[in-house]
Formats: structure tokens, sequence, C-alpha cells
């Protein structure tokens, strides 16, 4: 379990270098397209909230794209 | 119509004073708004239907009001109501009788021979959420919320807060997070011991403490493609135990169920995850993939693979298929069920959702603008299928006999619609 926690740490610790050592250069005037509100992580934030509650309380898992806390007692 | 027959009554000075300040904050800001050309305010309304073949139904309106501020600062608040009814499985197993028993509230409840028990429920959940962003020049920012929810046997009060930055002229972002949420949990007919037959306890409540930590990153990687990656720890302590599930005590040699105990499940758990995310512009159209892996010291696993595919009709109308796996290993106490006469476990659970799972999700979303109507609209289908293990290897007797599991058909739709004003 804590191997694969570390692994896990390690693997992400990597993605998030490669992330900073990562050479492509977009100027600022070429962002046009990246504004657009469609071009987000979570363009539906309400509909992604009512996914994250539904999943939630079906299955075992949780966490992802923000650090909510519990709030329901439905699993 | 009581009211219009009383003679009138004289106005005070005080009224006319609250009178006249009510009508000021009623119109200042309409008239104020009257000059602005960008709008500074937002509702969005939603409303989810959710039904699951022959067990839970939901119907949850949800309202959200954000307000935007000159500096770029936003404050919002949003109510949402879940009436839930319906039944669940208690856990325990199916039996070639009809099999009787006494819910927690004193109900009788029957269970057809060769079939899940199931025990209905009914309840209502209220729950209130603020947040408030506020940027701190030009390449940080934060966001605090809060929250509070309440049924009949939960209460939830939490606070969050996540720091943002952008680095690298703008091509990176990393943001640090995190949250804590005391709850609190009442069972309704009181608190049954662990593993019991259902021995109350005591009737007041539990406490469960659930905080959490979020560290991520996203990157530009060139005019059309970001990509994001998101780790959470998640450190819940305290009455874990779902009290209403059962566990069948079942004959060694036939697998007849014999008895039920109550669940018990340890009173910390340790959740990990890491998502990848992916966001990529076609021509017109962008492609949503994201993975995530999840891990906790309950010894679940889980894969997740999210895929959405947004087609750009025009400025305003988009179709969105989606799909969606999800794939987990069962919890390290999970139990079809306990043998009679076998020492006890420590702990033990029946309940299917801690049990080895799969669901596919298929779906779709059309967003749209109805004519001259302000605002937009949103419509989502969704059909989910869940399937357990229905013949787990350590079944015996009889219980090969029957479905231990059975799928789940799920189908939900709901309905949005934004409004800027």
């Amino acid at each position: 379990m804590i191997r694969t926690a570390r692994q896990i740490g390690r693997a992400m610790a990597g993605l998030i270098l490669l992330l900073l050592a990562g050479c492509a250069t977009v100027q600022p005037w070429d962002r046009d397209i990246l504004a657009e509100k469609k071009m987000s992580f979570n363009p539906s934030p309400m509909l992604q909230a009512i996914d994250d509650h539904i999943y939630f309380s079906k299955e075992a898992s949780m966490g992802g794209i923000d650090a909510g806390g519990g709030g329901c007692g439905c699993n | 119509m009581r009211l219009q027959l009383e003679p009138a009554k004289p106005a005070s000075a005080l009224r006319d004073i609250l009178h006249t300040a009510a009508l000021a904050l009623l119109l200042v800001p309409g008239a104020a708004k009257a000059a602005d050309t960008d709008p500074t305010d937002r509702i969005d309304f939603t409303t989810l239907l959710y039904g699951e073949q022959s067990r839970t139904q939901i119907f949850e309106p949800v309202v959200r009001f954000t307000h935007l501020m000159s500096d770029g600062q936003w404050v919002s608040g949003q109510l949402g109501i879940d009436v839930i009814t319906g039944s669940s499985p208690t856990g325990a197993l199916p039996s070639g009788i009809v099999q009787t028993r006494t819910s927690a509230s004193g109900r009788t409840i029957t269970s057809p021979a060769g079939q899940i028990p199931m025990a209905p429920f009914k309840d209502r959940r209220v729950s209130l959420d603020g947040q408030w962003q506020r940027p701190w020049g030009r390449l940080v920012s934060s966001t605090l919320g809060g929250h509070f929810s309440r049924e009949k046997d939960y209460q939830s009060f939490g606070v969050d807060g996540k720091f943002s930055t952008d680095l690298m002229h703008r091509l990176l972002n990393i943001t640090i997070g995190g949250g804590v949420s005391r709850d609190s949990v009442f069972p309704v007919g009181g608190t049954p011991a662990g593993l019991s037959a259902g021995t109350i306890i005591h009737t007041g409540s539990n406490a469960k403490n659930v905080s959490n930590v979020l560290l991520g990153a996203s990157r530009i990687l060139s005019r059309v493609w970001m990509v994001s990656v998101n780790g959470t720890r998640t450190f819940e302590s305290g009455y874990l135990t779902e009290p209403y599930k059962l566990i069948t005590v079942e004959n060694r040699v036939t697998g007849a169920p014999v008895s039920s105990l109550t669940d018990k499940r340890p009173s910390t758990r340790d959740r990990s995850s890491v998502l990848l995310s992916s966001v990529y512009h076609l021509t017109d159209d962008v492609v949503y993939t994201s993975y995530r892996y999840y891990w906790d010291t309950w010894n679940v696993r889980s894969h997740t693979i999210d895929l959405k595919y947004r087609r750009v009709l025009d400025a305003d109308t988009y179709v969105e298929p989606l799909l969606r796996y999800y794939q987990q290993s069962s919890a390290s106490f999970y139990t079809v069920g306990l043998i009679q006469g076998a020492p006890l476990p420590e702990y033990g659970t029946s309940d299917y959702r801690l049990g080895k799972l799969r669901t596919i999700t298929v779906g779709g979303t059309f967003g749209f603008r109805a004519g001259d109507v302000p605002g937009s609209f949103t419509v989502r289908g969704q059909y989910m299928r869940q399937a357990g293990d229905g013949s787990p290897p350590n079944a015996i007797g009889i219980q090969r006999n029957f479905d231990l599991s059975p799928s789940i058909s799920i189908f939900s739709a709901v309905v949005g619609y934004t409004f800027d004003y």
C-alpha cells in the first residue's frame, strides 16, 4: 500500500516536472482559443457537481478536480 | 380576504421609513444596472431527475446566484434540495424462502424468495454552499468556500479554500487547497453496535471528521491543448459505518441465512487520488479526456476514464456525447456473508458499493438558446449500468443459485438554465 502510494507520488512528481520543463511556448496573442469558456477543465461546474454527488453515493471512490469535504450521508 | 375587510391602519413614521428604504434597496441596483453594459450577476438553475430501476428516485432542484465585482472578485451562494424516495439493498443475502425483518423505524419488511432484501427509505436533504474568489494582483487568486447540509440522519458543516498562481508567462498554473468538514451521524432508531444483532448502544449523534488537501498543476501545451494533473488526499475519522446495512450469517453447508449482523467499518480512512486531464480543441469542437486512479486504506483501488466530445453547431448550440468507465476492487473487509459458528472478523460489510464493482455511463448534453428568451439552456440525459460480482467464488450452498449483485440500470436527466443580467 505504502509502496503503491510512493510510486504514485513519484509518478505525479514526474508529471509535474514534465509540465514545468515543457518547452512549448504560446504567446499571449495566440491564446484566443484557450480563453474560450469551453476550453476549461470544468466548463459546466454545476453539472460536474451533480455527477460527483451521484458517483460518490454509488461508488467507493472520490476526489479529482476539487478538494471538497464530506457533506452527504449517502455513502 | 379578512385583511381587506379591516379598516386601514394609520401608517407610522417608522413604517414609512422602512418602506422607503426597502424600495430604495430594490430600485437603486436596478437603476445602476440599467446603465451598465456588462452583466454583473448570474443565476443558474438546475434540476436533477434520477431513477434507479426498482430502487431509489431523486428529485434535486439547485439554484445558484453569482455576483461579479468590478475588481475581479466574485461571490456565490447556492441552495439545493434533494428529495429521495425508494429502497436500497440491506446487504443481506437472498434466501429460498420469504424473509421478514423489522427496520430501524419499526416497520416490517418482507423480501420475496430468491431476491436481494431491500429496505424502503425516504429522506430530504437541504444544502447551502457559498464561495468567494478574490484575485491578488494579475497572477494569484484565492477561493474560500463553506457548506452546510442537513438530512434526517446526517449533518455536515465545512469550509475549504485554495490558492492558484500562474507561472512561466502564464503557461503553468499551480493550485494548492484544502478543506475540513465536521459531520454528525444520528441514525434513525439509534446507533447499533457493530457486528451485533442490532443492539442499540446510544441514541445521540456520532462525529465524523473529514479533511483534505489538493495539489494541482495545469499547463498550456499549444494554442489548442491544455493538460492538468491533480492529486488529492482525504483523511476521514470517526463514525464511518453505514448503520442500516446488514451482513447475513449463513449456514456453513447450505448457505441458508440464519441471522443477520450489523455493518462495522474501521474508524479511519485515508483516501488518495490522482487525476490526469486534457482539453483539446479541434477546428471548432473540443475533446475532454481524463483518467483518475484512486486508492485508500480500506484497500479499495479504482480506475475511472471519462471522455466527452463537444460538437459545436453554432455560437450558442452544441451537443456533447459522454462516456465514462469505472472499475473498483473490493474493500479488504467486504464479505458476501459470515459463516455460522466461525469467529467474527474485526470489521465487516456486505454493502455492494464496497465490493468489486463496474460502472459504465453513456449520455449526452445539449446546450442551446431558445429564440429571444434571455440566457442559455442545457439538457442532459444519462444512462448508467452498474454491475458487481454476482457469483463470488466464496458463495456457498444455495447462494450459488442466486445473482448476489444484480446489475442496476440508472437513468438521470438534468435541465439547466443560466441567465446573466
